[in-house]
């Protein structure tokens, strides 16, 4: 179980302000909580419930022992409502549920909480209902969204709630730990990158996907810029055969995209920040032809792309288009 | 926990609280019943936190002894398997034992189960309620009460207040009232013998909760308790709790809605009415809300008209005892005028008019407990 004092570690300034709402008695009525993954959203959302509820709070820490503490850490507590995607997106019926639950007394006091995680996955129904419990806030109810990305929120919703930025973590103490377990230097940046979480890195350096895969992305990356005519043809024989899955792809994209950022850096001479950088001379080669906004424009499509795929696109007319944009 | 329990008075108990539980539920611990042992008997729990039932198995009524061997303590039980298990035990007595670790020990004869149970503490905790601010009603008059005014809840969501019935004591007299703001039903009660003065007006009780209350109690003579806190109420028998969640807001002021005077009073059999009513309809149904027509003739007759131009119409006649006031033409949703004569529940009944753009009420024709409200249908 955490306790601020954890927390102030991971999240100083998102810790202080809510402490201080505690002690100065304006907890508002709802938050939104951004900040990428691994940042502690959910810790702190489950910390602050129990702030909320437990009877023996000291200041804005709970006691952890009593009953309520125990049984928000459960899952248990009766008027702590936290609603999660339920498959790829929050459904209607969840913020129904949710509604109902609002208009009836608490069971156990009349305070009342609720946490919607990932609430970018709202489809836009369940996102307009929700917007009118935003609006009429009964007295004791605190809502908190939690988002990796604030901007796919409705902005209605997030005019409506106080914004707590949670800060990235600093990715080079990953990086450091991840060389120290003996992760050779180019993979320890890649990882660090994709995950904020030590033992989740270790886990995807040791995969053989995950090489393969670090060689298919420099594969088409090599194919685009020497041989774009054949672009489709090794997306249907070798990309798609290895990203399966659509998390896979995710990640697939993900290491796609790191290249063009790398790109970019190139051009602007920020050695330091570049990924790949076992790929330099290939960067080099490529930089002659690639300008910087078709980096940009490379960028914005892959972030298109892995849209598409979170909305259930299929896969492969996904990388196929994909394909037809990059290699222009 | 340990006791020894008569099987037959388990499996009504489970039966009881069974049908508070609901598979479908946010919170995993309320698939889960629960079970606790005291020296006074053993009680059982469930709920789906709109409501919870318990029910209580003293260890001796009237000499006959139901729980023996009490060990206190208390566990939650898969409620998806603990009933089916007690129906099927083949003896008449039931041990159950749980040991440190929650695993819960059932045997019957020369059957054993072994359940892992979850902790109690886990179970959310149902208010305890203070008998001071409580009143008493014979079961039936409550059932009455309720079945005179639940049906006029809201089925929308839109004002979900609306989806209640408001309760409340004042001066000595009880009243529920519903409105789906199309219609409103009410039912007074006064009070008697009660030695607490209490009086609440901001109580609303969620109707699904009253059906539901409806369907669980059995109709006799006996009293029920009812206590009202902050966030839920309770209708206690005698072994037997129902808790229900209320509805978070304020109930609109309907007082003002219901006409002091009228214009056009008909004095009429009720079900001569309703049947004609119901006849007329048949045709009507096809019309998408579903409108007959009223009209008030000389020498003491009405005519109830219904009209669907695709299909036909259909007029009747029917005889009033008798008809004071204005002449009028006036037409209503059938549904709702027979559900209104069906609650009023008497031989004869006062329909009294306003004008036909204005609410009109239905009353029994020798007391004003009961009173029923419908808003008319605007037809050209």
């Amino acid at each position: 179980m955490h306790t601020w004092e954890d927390m102030k570690q991971v999240q100083p300034l998102v810790s202080k302000m809510l402490i201080n709402s505690f002690n100065k008695n304006r907890i508002s009525h709802a938050y939104l909580f951004q900040g990428s993954q691994g940042t502690g959203k959910r810790e702190i959302s489950l910390l602050f419930a129990k702030a909320i509820f437990c009877p023996n709070r000291d200041g804005a820490e709970p006691c952890h022992q009593c009953n309520a503490c125990k049984r928000i850490h459960s899952g248990n507590h009766p008027d702590l409502h936290w609603i999660k995607p339920d498959g790829q997106s929050i459904k209607k019926d969840q913020i129904l549920h949710l509604q109902k639950e609002f208009t009836y007394t608490g069971l156990e006091s009349n305070q009342k909480v609720y946490i919607v995680e990932s609430a970018d996955k709202m489809t836009v129904n369940a996102a307009n209902r929700l917007l009118k419990f935003l609006e009429e806030p009964s007295k004791q109810t605190t809502a908190m969204l939690l988002t990796e990305n604030s901007h796919a929120i409705l902005d209605t919703i997030r005019s409506r709630c106080q914004l707590m930025a949670f800060q990235p973590l600093n990715s080079q103490g990953i990086e450091e730990r991840l060389t120290g377990e003996g992760v050779s230097e180019s993979n320890a940046k890649l990882l660090s990158q994709m995950t904020n979480n030590l033992s989740e890195a270790l886990e995807i350096q040791a995969d053989d996907w995950f090489a393969n895969a670090r060689k298919l992305v420099i594969q088409l990356i090599e194919v685009l810029n020497n041989k774009p005519n054949e672009a489709l043809l090794f997306i249907n024989h070798q990309w798609m055969p290895h990203f399966k899955e659509r998390e896979q792809l995710q990640r697939g994209l993900d290491l796609l995209m790191f290249w063009y950022k790398d790109m970019i850096n190139h051009e602007l001479e920020r050695e330091e920040a570049i990924i790949y950088q076992q790929e330099r001379d290939r960067m080099e080669q490529m930089s002659m032809t690639l300008t910087r906004q078709n980096a940009v424009s490379g960028l914005s499509s892959i972030l298109e792309a892995k849209r598409k795929i979170n909305q259930n696109v299929h896969p492969t007319l996904v990388m196929e288009q994909l394909t037809l944009h990059l290699k222009r | 926990m340990k006791f020894i329990i008569q099987r037959e008075q388990l499996m009504e108990s489970v039966q009881n609280v069974m049908k508070a539980i609901s598979s479908r539920t946010t919170i995993p611990i309320l698939t889960g019943m629960k079970l606790e042992a005291g020296e006074q008997g053993v009680k059982l729990t469930g709920s789906d936190s709109d409501i919870s039932i318990e029910s209580f198995i003293p260890a001796e009524e009237d000499g006959i002894v139901y729980v023996e061997q009490i060990e206190p303590g208390s566990i939650v039980l898969q409620a998806k398997y603990f009933p089916d298990i007690v129906r099927k035990l083949p003896q008449n007595t039931v041990e159950i034992e749980t040991d440190d670790h929650r695993n819960v020990t059932i045997r019957s004869g020369s059957a054993e189960f072994h359940l892992n149970g979850q902790d109690a503490e886990e179970y959310p905790q149902l208010p305890q309620l203070h008998a001071e601010d409580s009143f008493e009603l014979p079961i039936d008059l409550l059932k009455n009460l309720i079945r005179q005014t639940v049906f006029a809840v809201s089925t929308s969501e839109t004002r979900p207040i609306l989806t209640g019935v408001n309760v409340k004591i004042e001066d000595g007299i009880l009243q529920f009232t519903a409105t789906d703001s199309h219609r409103l039903a009410s039912r007074k009660l006064p009070l008697e013998n009660q030695e607490t003065e209490i009086s609440f007006n901001h109580v609303v009780i969620p109707g699904k909760s009253l059906t539901e209350l409806n369907k669980i109690l059995a109709d006799s003579e006996q009293t029920i308790e009812i206590s009202v806190t902050d966030n839920q109420i309770l209708f206690r028998t005698k072994n037997l709790y129902f808790l229900s969640r209320l509805l978070d807001g304020n109930y609109p002021e309907t007082s003002r809605l219901i006409p002091d005077e009228s214009k056009t009073v008909v004095t009429i059999d009720a079900k001569e009415l309703l049947q004609s009513i119901d006849r007329a309809s048949l045709l009507a149904r096809e019309n998408r809300n579903n409108v007959v027509r009223l009209i008030t003739k000389g020498g003491e007759q009405i005519e109830i008209n219904g009209n669907s131009p695709e299909v036909g119409n259909v007029v009747e006649e029917v005889a009033a005892e008798s008809i004071e006031g204005e002449e009028l033409k006036i037409s209503f949703s059938a549904k709702y005028m027979m559900d209104a004569l069906k609650a009023v529940g008497s031989d004869q009944v006062k329909v009294e008019f306003t004008g036909a753009m204005r609410p009109f009420l239905i009353r029994a024709i020798d007391n004003d407990q009961v009173l029923q409200l419908i808003l008319p249908v605007r037809t050209y």
